[in-house]
C-alpha cells in the first residue's frame, strides 16, 4: 500500500506567471491514474486550471497565480470504494500512491488521501507550494477539505475543490446556516462571539459591521430577518443577485449572525463566490501581482 | 509554455514527514534587534518564509517540521481588535509576546466533516455536516521569517460543554484561547 503503488513522477509548470518565489503557487497532485493514464491527468490538470482561473476573482488575479501539475503515478485506477452501510461502493480495492478512499468515517461521499503524503511529495517538487490539491481519477462523486482539498473526476466535483479552496487558502467561513440539514434542532442562534473569518459577522451596525464599505445606503440592514430561528430562513432574496448586505444566517446558525450576500460559493457549490469573498481573496493576493 | 521538473531521486511519502532545518539564512544569524526597539508589523510581500507543518489527531496538534524557503507570504490578518473573536489561528510573536503576523485559519482540528451530496441525491442541499471524530492529517502555516520572529502561537475556541455546540468544534462559541506555542530554530 502508499508509496509502493506508484512513483512520484516529476512536476511542470502549466501556468507560468512569474517566478515562484514572487507568485501564490498551486499545486494539483495526480492520485489513483495509472502511467498509461497520465496523458488523461495532464488535460484534467488543465482543465482545473482553466476553471479556477476563470472564476472570479481568480480571473483577474491570473498575473499573480502559477498553477504545477505534480505528476504522481498508481499502480491501479481509481480510488477505494469500500462497502458503506446503506449507501453503496463498491468494495473495489484499487492500489493508489496515497490511499484516497471514498467512505472515510463511514461517509459514503468522503474523499480523503494521505495529506502527509501529498504535502511531502509537493514540497520537495514545489518548495513555493501555497496550497495543494488532489484530483483523483474516480468518476464517483465525492470529495473533502482539509490543507490538501480533494476531490473527483464527477461532474461537478471540480466545484468542492473551489469551495475548499476558500477555505485552506483564504479562511472563509461556511455561509450555510444548517448542519445536517435545516430541521436540526440546536442551531438556533449564534453566539455573541465574533467570528474570526471575513465574510460572517454578528455586528448589524451598518457602519462599523466588517463589510461596511460594499453596502450600499439604499440596501435595507439586516437585509432579511429570520422571522423562525428553529429552521432555516425559507424566504427567498428580497434583492436583486449581487446585492450586499447583511442576510440572516450563516456559520451553522439560523439566526444572530449573519452572511455578506443572499448566495455565495461558501454557501452553495457551484455559486460564484460573494463580492466579500471576492475582496478578501483580492486582498490575499494582491501582493503576488506584479510590481 | 510550461516547464518541467523531475523528482527527487527517491520521494520519501512516509507518514510523518521528516524534521527538516534549512540552512539558516544570512539574517537569521543576525543579533537580536534592541530590546526597546519598536515591533514592526511583518510586511506583506517578504520573500522569506518559515514554513511548519503541523499533524493533528483529533484535536491533538503536533509540530511535524519548520522549513525555512523563499517564498512570498500573504498578507496578515488583522493585528488589532480580535482579543474576543472566536476561531482558529496562528500568530508569529516577538519576544516580547507581541504579534507580528496573523494567519486565520479554518479549524483543522474539527470532529465533523464537511460533505458534498451526489446532486442527483441531495439537489436543493450542495453542502451538508456529518460527525467524523477521528479525523486526522496535517495542515500548514506560513508565516515571513524575520529577525524578530520568535514563536508561533496556536489559539482556538474552547470546546462549549453545554449547548447547541457541546463537543463539536466547528461549532465552538467562545473566544478563542492560546493553546500551544512553538518556538522558532534560528
Ligand atoms: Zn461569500
Amino acid at each position: 500500500m502508499g508509496t509502493s503503488d506508484g512513483k512520484v513522477k516529476g512536476s511542470t509548470k502549466i501556468v507560468d506567471a512569474g517566478p515562484n518565489t514572487q507568485r501564490w503557487n498551486v499545486a494539483i497532485v495526480s492520485e489513483g491514474y495509472r502511467e498509461s493514464e497520465m496523458g488523461q491527468f495532464a488535460a484534467d490538470a488543465q482543465q482545473f486550471a482553466n476553471t479556477l482561473l476563470a472564476a472570479a476573482p481568480f480571473d483577474r488575479l491570473r498575473a499573480a497565480i502559477n498553477i504545477h501539475r505534480v505528476d504522481v503515478t498508481s499502480t491501479d485506477s481509481g480510488a477505494k470504494d469500500p462497502k458503506c452501510g446503506t449507501s453503496g461502493g463498491t468494495g473495489a480495492k484499487p492500489k493508489t500512491y496515497f490511499d484516497a478512499s471514498f467512505c472515510t468515517q463511514g461517509i459514503r461521499r468522503l474523499l480523503v488521501g494521505n495529506s502527509g503524503r501529498v504535502m511531502n511529495v509537493v514540497k520537495k517538487l514545489v518548495p513555493q507550494v501555497h496550497i495543494a490539491l488532489l484530483e483523483v481519477n474516480s468518476p464517483i462523486h465525492g470529495g473533502s477539505g482539509g490543507s490538501v482539498a480533494t476531490f473527483s473526476k464527477a461532474p461537478g466535483a471540480v466545484e468542492i475543490a473551489l469551495h475548499e479552496l476558500g477555505h485552506t487558502a483564504f479562511s472563509l467561513a461556511d455561509e450555510y446556516e444548517y448542519s445536517r440539514d435545516c430541521r436540526q434542532g440546536g442551531h438556533e442562534k449564534h453566539s455573541q462571539s465574533e467570528p474570526s473569518q471575513p465574510n460572517i459577522t454578528t455586528n448589524k451596525n451598518r457602519a462599523t459591521t466588517k463589510w461596511a464599505r460594499l453596502i450600499k445606503a439604499t440596501t435595507a440592514v439586516p437585509t432579511t430577518v429570520n422571522a423562525n430561528c428553529k429552521v432555516c430562513d425559507p424566504q427567498p432574496t428580497p434583492v436583486p443577485a449581487g446585492t450586499v448586505g447583511l442576510f440572516e444566517g450563516a456559520d451553522y446558525f439560523h439566526c444572530r449572525v449573519y452572511r455578506p450576500e443572499f448566495d455565495c460559493r461558501m454557501r452553495n457549490i457551484g455559486m460564484p463566490f460573494c463580492a466579500v469573498c471576492q475582496q478578501a481573496i483580492v486582498k490575499k493576493l494582491t501582493p503576488f501581482l506584479p510590481t | 509554455m510550461v516547464k518541467t521538473r523531475k523528482a527527487p531521486a527517491k520521494a520519501k511519502g512516509g507518514k510523518a514527514a521528516v524534521k527538516v532545518r534549512s540552512k539558516p539564512s544570512a539574517a537569521s544569524k543576525s543579533t537580536k534587534p534592541p530590546a526597546k526597539k519598536k515591533a514592526a508589523p511583518a510586511s506583506a510581500g517578504s520573500t522569506k518564509a518559515v514554513r511548519l507543518t503541523f499533524s493533528y489527531d483529533g484535536p491533538a496538534v503536533k509540530l511535524v517540521s519548520q522549513d525555512r524557503v523563499e517564498m512570498t507570504v500573504p498578507p496578515t490578518d488583522p493585528l488589532k481588535g480580535f482579543g474576543k473573536q472566536k476561531g482558529f489561528w496562528a500568530e508569529l510573536r516577538n519576544k516580547q509576546d507581541k504579534t507580528l503576523y496573523r494567519q486565520v485559519i479554518h479549524n483543522p482540528t474539527r470532529n465533523d466533516a464537511e460533505v458534498f451530496p451526489d446532486p442527483d441525491e441531495s439537489p436543493e442541499q450542495s453542502i451538508a455536516r456529518e460527525a467524523a471524530p477521528k479525523r486526522k492529517g496535517v495542515f500548514v502555516v506560513l508565516v515571513p521569517d524575520t529577525d524578530e520572529g520568535d514563536s508561533v502561537t496556536m489559539c482556538r475556541s474552547p470546546l462549549d460543554k453545554t449547548g447547541p455546540g457541546r463537543g463539536i468544534r466547528a461549532f465552538a462559541s467562545k473566544p478563542a484561547i492560546k493553546f500551544r506555542r512553538f518556538k522558532l530554530m534560528k
